[in-house]
């Protein structure tokens, strides 16, 4: 899942400072699942900022709602119903939610609450590690299933470094080394061999090089077509 | 024979080859890197320049390296994919051919973590051996694009590393084979202490069919301190140090005489393992050490000395040099004058005469066997070690002096100007008085003048003894409190402060300075103008020769808001006359006492005492706050449920103050947290004397809202004698997971309630006796001392109770710091 963190109050506080009635608006995707964006939180922060601007002596009005998701121009679709008495939206959703509303919607004033971190899994209550970066040509296939390039403070393709001790990374020794990890697995399968050809330097175009990425499906789209 | 370099040659013809390391200066001197050089010139045959290694920012290995080969010695240019993407490291290294240099040492590079730019986003868009390929392509005339490169082409003699210590150990053979299929010519161990696991790893690269394919160099470093082998073994990854070399360098009288020892030793059994075809000195900060090495084992005079044509803009860069030591006119003549290829000329010239002095000078160190500049080291270390010394006399001659004049009487002439304090007060017996009646003499606040030792172990002069009678007899002063407590500040740190750098003169920095990582977040306490931070330090408490300290120690003074029943007289004598009314009791406070901040205890509303009710605390807190314009910290009585309930309401009062609320405790949590976002406080969070469990309360209290940078962590202190050892302990474990190992849920600054712990214990109610001393010096010395404890265990901002003791807690605090 995308992992988020919610944003300092003071700063939510400050980009709503101009309006008077603002909508905080959640979103059931992950941001839910990572106690940072769903329903629950939606409260706490429109609770929290009522109350501070009272302190304020600006008092704020704020509606609160949590869609389905806000990566989908269909669940955003009413949005502007939503917004009919507020002035402007905090929305909990990741960054994606934040600049679909902002593409979608010009005239709404949009302001995000979260700071989107990371994919990563839900380890055990209370922790979220990042597990893959999207580089867009998984090669995990050849490690076992490890990502290197997520897992590695160095990227490394032709790991591990010299400062891997005792199954420990170096950079910080509370992570394993993901190389020491790769090479026993490859070990046990006997397929260690794998590692003995050099790997060539990465295309990272997939990755940073050609940003904003895009991914089509003409399929779909010719089908959305013809069914449109 | 075709060879590229000096190195090649040696290694090619067969001789054992000696490089080393060369550190480049953290500035943009050049000077440091010349003389660098020529300690080293003739030793070795070619000289590493690291790249701004362990990440942190030097003069450029590139930069560097032209250096070197200016001055006749042929570098070997480290280049690290920490720093520049496959663009900017196929133009450097263009360049570097381009100028002359040679030898080329392939790495990954130290993770930025690791350096003194933590901030920096890491490239590695490479890894070494991706390196290795790339200047394989370059012989090959291919760019790693695969675009042809028309016209000159890199040839470099490539090296790479290898750790024979990290793990996982078998691989490590497979991943030398790996860099030497991707190009590499030449290795360069890591250091080698564990000669027997060397030796393994050396017998595995045979089977592989290594030893014909590449010259390995083992990486040699003479340990220079106990301290810093142990430094290595237990915190350098990847690096194994034998305990018997552990055992050695502890009990060596000459430790750098040791440590040379011991690198000459593991030279010579190196050298007698197969494949082993040189040695790579890595003495790092310590290049006089490399040519006392080298001869020692017996690997000087050089086989061969190299021919090394110096980069072509070099000469002028030397020739600008010595213009510059001219008087200006006659430069701006010769340049103005001749053309350019006479000016470079009349360098060559002139140069040569310098040369020769030089030449003499190396004459000189031959015969001696030492270089000049490690001779005028070595004198001025014993220079600084004889005064230390001396010092050090000086300061027993003056504590027996002091002690035989408390024991005998006797005024011993020496030391009259140091106890200038003593010399003032004539006679004194060594009475002891009950009770004496006070009163508040005005003397002027005298601020500490005499420089302060940093060193923990000297410890404050108290004159407790002094007590004449009468204030009218000038020839027996009266003693006050308040004079006691200056006098600590004027005589009881004696001595001239000397810095940490000063004193470990002639150690490597990295000997006795641990970085660390983590910092510690600042929170803001108060608003407006007396508001202040505290927090902040990214160093354990006082370590100010590490780096930043942070935000400066805060002292509370804590008022109740009932009369209080329990407190000894000492204590009461100060306040009675305000106890009846919070708010001018917090005014005397602030305006006779200075109190930087108030800590409002509502323990009144304790339903185990009074129980009194939330309006009598909001009350109480409204006075406070009409009273004073320091920032207030509102503590409740302790009692989960009952402070929802007050610490709610009075949060509603001050809000607008940005006072801290708490205790918040792990039952509470919740409706206090949301409290506190609401009107945006700082909060305690109380958590008793346990590191996972103050932990536990800042995770909930963030997934709350509350922010670290608006929480103080209450450890739950003890006072001196009453369990502070746990509390002690747990800070500084807290404190060091927070640094050292980048626990950023701990964080957080420490608040210590230290006033309430202290004057419940039975010592401060005791009256004066002669075993127990004078009652009320016994109580403000066991407030300061347990403050000043806490404080290096840690401890941020600390509520406390008696004037004096705060008055005696910064005065240490000021010789600390
Ligand atoms: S290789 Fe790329 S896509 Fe695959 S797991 Fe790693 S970052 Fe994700
Ligand atoms: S120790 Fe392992 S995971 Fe860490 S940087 Fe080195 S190779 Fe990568």
């Amino acid at each position: 899942m995308i992992v988020a963190e919610r944003r300092h109050l003071s700063e939510i506080l400050k980009n709503i400072e101009p309006y008077n009635k603002v909508l905080i608006l959640g979103c059931r995707g992950c941001v839910a699942i990572c106690s940072t964006g769903g329903d629950r939180e939606v409260e706490i922060i429109a609770t929290a900022l009522r109350i501070a601007r009272k302190r304020q002596g600006k008092p704020l009005i704020t509606y609160e709602a949590t869609l389905i998701r806000q990566c989908d121009p269909e669940y955003l679709a009413n949005l502007p119903e939503l917004m009919k008495d507020a002035e402007a939206v905090v929305s909990l959703a990741c960054g994606v939610g934040v600049n679909l509303i902002a593409d979608l919607y010009p005239d709404i004033r949009v302001y995000p609450g979260v700071d989107t971190l990371f994919f990563g899994a839900n380890t055990q209550l209370g922790v979220w590690q990042e597990k893959c970066r999207g580089c867009g040509d998984c090669i995990i296939d050849l490690t076992a299933g490890l990502c290197p390039i997520a897992r590695c403070p160095k990227n490394l393709l032709n790991g591990p470094c010299g400062g891997s001790q005792n199954g420990k990374c170096e950079i910080n020794p509370e992570n394993p080394c993901i190389w020491h990890l790769i090479i026993e697995r490859l070990t046990a399968r006997g397929e260690l061999d794998k590692l003995n050809e050099i790997w060539e330097p990465k295309d990272w175009r997939t990755y940073l090089g050609e940003s904003p990425r895009k991914r089509i499906r003409e399929d779909l789209i010719k089908n959305n077509k013809r069914e449109g | 024979m075709e060879t590229r370099s000096h190195l090649e040659k040696i290694l090619k013809k067969g001789h054992f080859a000696v490089t080393c390391e060369m550190g480049p200066p953290k500035n943009a001197d050049i000077e440091i890197l010349k003389k660098k050089t020529k300690i080293l010139k003739g030793y070795v045959d070619a000289v590493n320049i690291t790249d701004c290694q362990t990440a942190v920012v030097r003069f450029s290995s590139f930069a560097s390296a032209i250096i070197a080969l200016s001055e006749g010695l042929e570098p070997v240019m480290q280049m690290t994919c920490r720093d520049r993407n496959r663009i900017g490291i196929q133009a450097d290294l263009l360049g570097a051919w381009g100028l002359g240099i040679r030898n080329l040492l392939c790495l990954t590079g130290d993770h930025p973590k690791f350096g003194n730019h933590p901030q920096a986003k890491p490239v590695f868009d490479l890894d070494s051996i991706q390196l290795l390929s790339l200047v394989k392509g370059f012989k090959e005339g291919r760019f790693i694009n695969g675009e042809e490169i028309k016209g000159e082409k890199p040839n470099f003699f490539a090296g790479a590393a290898a750790n024979p210590f990290a793990d996982p150990f078998e691989f490590r053979v497979k991943r030398l084979a790996k860099k030497v299929r991707a190009g590499a010519e030449f290795i360069q161990t890591q250091i080698v202490y564990d000669v027997e696991r060397f030796k393994r790893f050396m017998e595995l690269a045979e089977e592989e069919g290594l030893l014909d394919k590449v010259y390995i160099l083992a990486g040699i470093t003479p340990p220079k301190s106990f301290g810093m082998v142990r430094y290595m073994k237990y915190n350098v990854p990847g690096l194994m140090v034998p305990d018997e070399l552990l055992k050695r360098m502890k009990e060596a009288k000459d430790p750098k005489e040791e440590g040379i020892n011991i690198a000459v030793e593991i030279i010579q059994q190196v050298k007698e393992i197969p494949g082993v075809k040189g040695v790579h000195i890595m003495a790092i900060e310590w290049e006089e050490a490399v040519p006392e090495i080298v001869k020692r084992a017996g690997l000087h005079p050089r086989p061969m000395e190299p021919e090394i044509q110096p980069p072509f803009v070099v000469e002028k860069v030397v020739e600008v040099e010595k213009i510059v030591e001219k008087p200006v006119e006659k430069i701006v003549e010769k340049v103005i004058e001749k053309p350019v290829e006479v000016i470079v000329e009349k360098i060559v010239e002139k140069p040569i005469e310098v040369e020769k002095g030089l030449e003499g000078e190396e004459e000189m160190d031959k015969i001696k066997g030492v270089s000049i500049e490690f001779l005028i080291e070595m004198i001025t270390n014993l220079k600084a070690g004889l005064k230390n010394l001396q010092s050090g006399m000086e300061h027993i001659e003056e504590t027996l002096a002091e002690i035989e004049k408390q024991l005998l009487g006797r005024k011993p002439k020496k030391i009259e100007k140091v106890f200038r304090k003593i010399e003032e007060i004539p006679e004194k017996k060594v009475e002891k008085i009950a009770k004496e009646e006070r009163k508040e003499k005005e003397i002027k606040e005298i601020k500490t003048e005499v420089k302060v030792e940093a060193k923990p172990e000297i410890k404050p002069e108290i004159k407790v003894e002094e007590k004449p009678k009468e204030e009218k007899e000038i020839r027996k002063p009266k003693k006050e409190i308040k004079e006691k407590v200056e006098d600590i500040g004027k005589t009881g740190f004696k001595g001239t402060y000397r810095d940490l750098k000063t004193r470990a003169e002639g150690l490597s920095e990295d000997l006795y300075i641990d970085k660390s990582s983590g910092k510690i977040v600042e929170v803001e306490i108060g608003k407006g103008e007396k508001a202040f931070k505290v927090g902040g330090t990214e160093v354990l408490p006082f370590y100010s020769f590490e780096g930043n300290t942070g935000q400066p120690l805060k002292i509370a003074m804590e008022i109740l808001d009932i009369v209080p029943e329990d407190w000894p007289e000492t204590l009461t004598k100060y306040f009675s006359d305000v106890f009846h009314d919070p708010g001018l009791w917090a005014k005397k406070c602030v305006e006779e006492y200075k109190a930087e901040a108030i800590g409002v205890y509502l323990i009144g509303t304790d339903p185990n005492f009074k129980n009194l009710d939330v309006k009598h605390a909001v009350e109480v807190v409204k006075k406070v706050k009409e009273a004073v314009d320091v920032p207030l910290i509102i503590w409740g009585s302790g009692n989960a449920e009952k402070d929802v309930e007050v610490l709610r309401e009075v949060a509603e009062v001050i809000g607008d103050r940005g006072s801290v609320i708490g205790p918040i405790v792990e039952a509470n949590h919740r409706t206090l947290g949301a409290t506190a976002i609401g009107y945006d406080l700082p909060v305690v969070a109380s958590s008793p004397i346990d590191v996972n469990l103050a932990k536990q309360l800042n995770i909930l209290l963030e997934n709350v809202g509350v922010n670290l940078d608006k929480i103080l962590m209450d450890p739950s202190v003890g006072a001196l004698g009453y369990g502070i050892e746990y509390t002690y302990s747990v800070m500084e474990r807290i404190r060091i997971a927070a640094l050292y190992a980048q626990d950023i849920k701990l964080q957080a600054p420490f608040i210590c309630n230290v006033g309430r712990e202290v004057w419940k214990t039975k010592e401060v109610g005791l009256p004066t006796d002669d075993l127990w001393g004078e009652a009320e010096m016994r109580g403000i010395m066991m407030e300061a001392i347990t403050t000043v404890c806490l404080a290096l265990a840690g401890g941020e901002i600390f509520i406390m109770r008696h004037p004096k003791a705060i008055e005696l807690a910064k005065i240490l605090f000021n010789s600390l710091s």
